[in-house]
């Protein structure tokens, strides 16, 4: 069974079709980027895996269960970290993961394990009672996937994680971002080839709505003829394919 | 903890820790009490000299006991206000977005948006009459405190009706055009629930629209209990909470329609 799994999916707004036939099929603990220029369909296809739009046609599965059908069970089975970094900004580090357990309708134990775990695994400790608005950028990205983790998903949609980072906190995320490898799928949307090439297992290339190529690195280089992903994806999203 | 619980405690966190909101719901409303009644005091002391017989300009309406019932509607417009404000801030970012793609439903949604800012009208009626009653001593103008108590409880259809509708407008405006039209629907709710006037010496199409609107039988209905009045405020207390019935249910089918417009 597939992690994340699609096929023929179509979103279409009134005369645009964002995301069109698409087939994926993504493995459990696999780390899976999504690559394309502005208005490729990324996050709409993210927005239909985690049950936030419905599909025009075709379907889309996580760990087996119908996101459409199964809607209810697939909200439990993922998380979301989404592009703008969506937090409760008057509440403290510790109170917006207490918030979204109680989402989770978690008891007072698991609340504060499970707190205490993200904490420690973002490395959170020195602002957790800080609130969020006083956050920088980096820390407030880390808070938010923390928080798309606390419904322990089996699969974790990361938006963008790293946009508008600088540097350092760039790679202070990647770093937790390996941490979480084989424990969890990740799919992440990127403009980054860099932060592609880093983390993922393996990468797909969406052009105008369509997954255009897929693959390793390497087997994206050997589809184009190019070295490295910035001149692969480039010749790929030109239309040239060898 | 429930759903509703976690994000009702999310929403009354995000509005106490707003100064703001202390600024508009508890201070406003309480120096309106102070200035008003200064302003009565202004108009006492200049009517007191007229002849025997002579008609007195004195507008009563200023006098505390008036007063307190006016005020605790004013101040509750503003409870439309800052939840009109969360409501559209939620929908501006993706904070929504990312509680859509929990197992939250639009009743979790509603009731905790709803539910805090119910617990600040009650805290804001009963500071707000408290008050009246510190100046109705002072001022010694009679002032049943049974009364006040009463009021306050012919005043929770109100708090429901504010809240209601500042669900809707932020559900329906974006956060940089729903704090204006919350400003009309404030100096509306003030001027046409004969707030600062006496509605009822007027007439035509102005005493019309006053009836028709919900805010002077909410200001009646508090007014007329405060004065221990019980056979007249039944009427008001009926159109008032019948307005709250229906903008609670427009405004839930408003947030329903929005999320479901927002999840196509």
């Amino acid at each position: 069974m597939y992690a994340v799994q699609t096929k023929g999916l179509v979103k279409k707004y009134k005369t645009k079709t964002a995301v069109s036939g698409l087939d994926l099929a993504i493995n459990e603990g696999e780390i899976y980027a999504l690559l394309g220029v502005n208005g490729a369909g990324k996050t709409t296809t993210i927005r239909m895996l985690t049950c936030l739009s419905k599909p025009t046609d075709g379907e889309c599965f996580v760990c087996g269960k119908n996101c459409v059908s199964q809607m209810s069970e697939v909200k439990k089975l993922t998380g979301i970290s989404p592009q703008d970094t969506a937090v409760a900004e008057n509440l403290t580090v510790t109170e917006n993961l207490q918030f979204i357990c109680g989402i989770y309708e978690f008891s007072a134990e698991k609340t504060a394990e499970s707190v205490e775990r993200l904490i420690k695994l973002f490395s959170l400790e020195e602002y957790k009672n800080s609130r969020a608005k006083t956050l920088s950028g980096g820390w407030k990205r880390k808070l938010s996937i923390a928080m798309a983790m606390i419904g322990e998903p089996r699969v974790l949609f990361l938006d963008e994680p790293t946009l508008g980072l600088d540097v350092l906190a760039r790679r202070e995320l990647w770093n937790i971002i390996e941490k979480l490898k084989s424990k969890i799928t990740i799919i992440l949307t990127t403009h980054y080839m860099e932060e592609a090439e880093k983390l993922s297992d393996r990468i797909g290339i969406m052009i105008n709505g369509e997954l255009k190529a897929e693959g390793t690195l390497s087997e994206l280089e050997a589809q184009t003829g190019e070295q490295g992903l910035e001149n692969a994806f480039v010749k790929i999203a030109e239309g040239g394919k060898e | 903890m429930s759903k509703t619980t976690a994000f009702s405690q999310r929403n009354l966190k995000e509005l106490i820790r707003d100064p703001l909101s202390y600024l508009f719901c508890l201070g406003f409303p309480l120096v309106m009490l102070v200035v008003m009644t200064l302003v009565n005091n202004g108009i006492e002391s200049s009517t007191a000299d007229l002849p025997p017989g002579a008609v007195s300009a004195a507008p009563t309406i200023f006098q505390i006991d008036k007063l307190a019932g006016g005020i605790a509607v004013f101040g509750l417009t503003f409870l439309m206000l800052f939840t009109c404000l969360t409501v559209a801030k939620d929908r501006s970012g993706a904070f929504l977005m990312r509680l859509y793609a929990t197992p939250m439903r639009s009743a979790n949604f509603i009731a905790g948006y709803m539910l805090p800012t119910f617990v600040l009208g009650i805290i804001q009626i009963v500071i707000t009459l408290a008050a009246s009653l510190i100046i109705a001593l002072i001022k010694d103008v009679e002032l049943n405190v049974g009364g006040l108590v009463l009021s306050a409880a012919v005043l929770m259809p109100t708090v429901v009706m504010f809240i209601a509708l500042g669900v809707l407008f932020g559900t329906m405006f974006s956060d940089k055009s729903a704090p204006g039209l919350c400003s009309i629907v404030i100096s509306l709710a003030s001027f046409l629930g004969g707030i600062w006037f006496d509605a009822d010496s007027t007439g035509g199409f102005l005493k019309k629209l006053c009836d028709v609107l919900p805010f002077i039988h909410s200001v009646k209905a508090a007014r007329l209990t405060c004065a221990l009045d019980f056979e007249n405020v039944l009427p008001h207390l009926l159109i008032s909470t019948a307005y709250a019935a229906l903008l609670t249910v427009i405004s839930i089918i408003a947030f329903k329609s929005r999320m479901k417009a927002d999840l196509q």
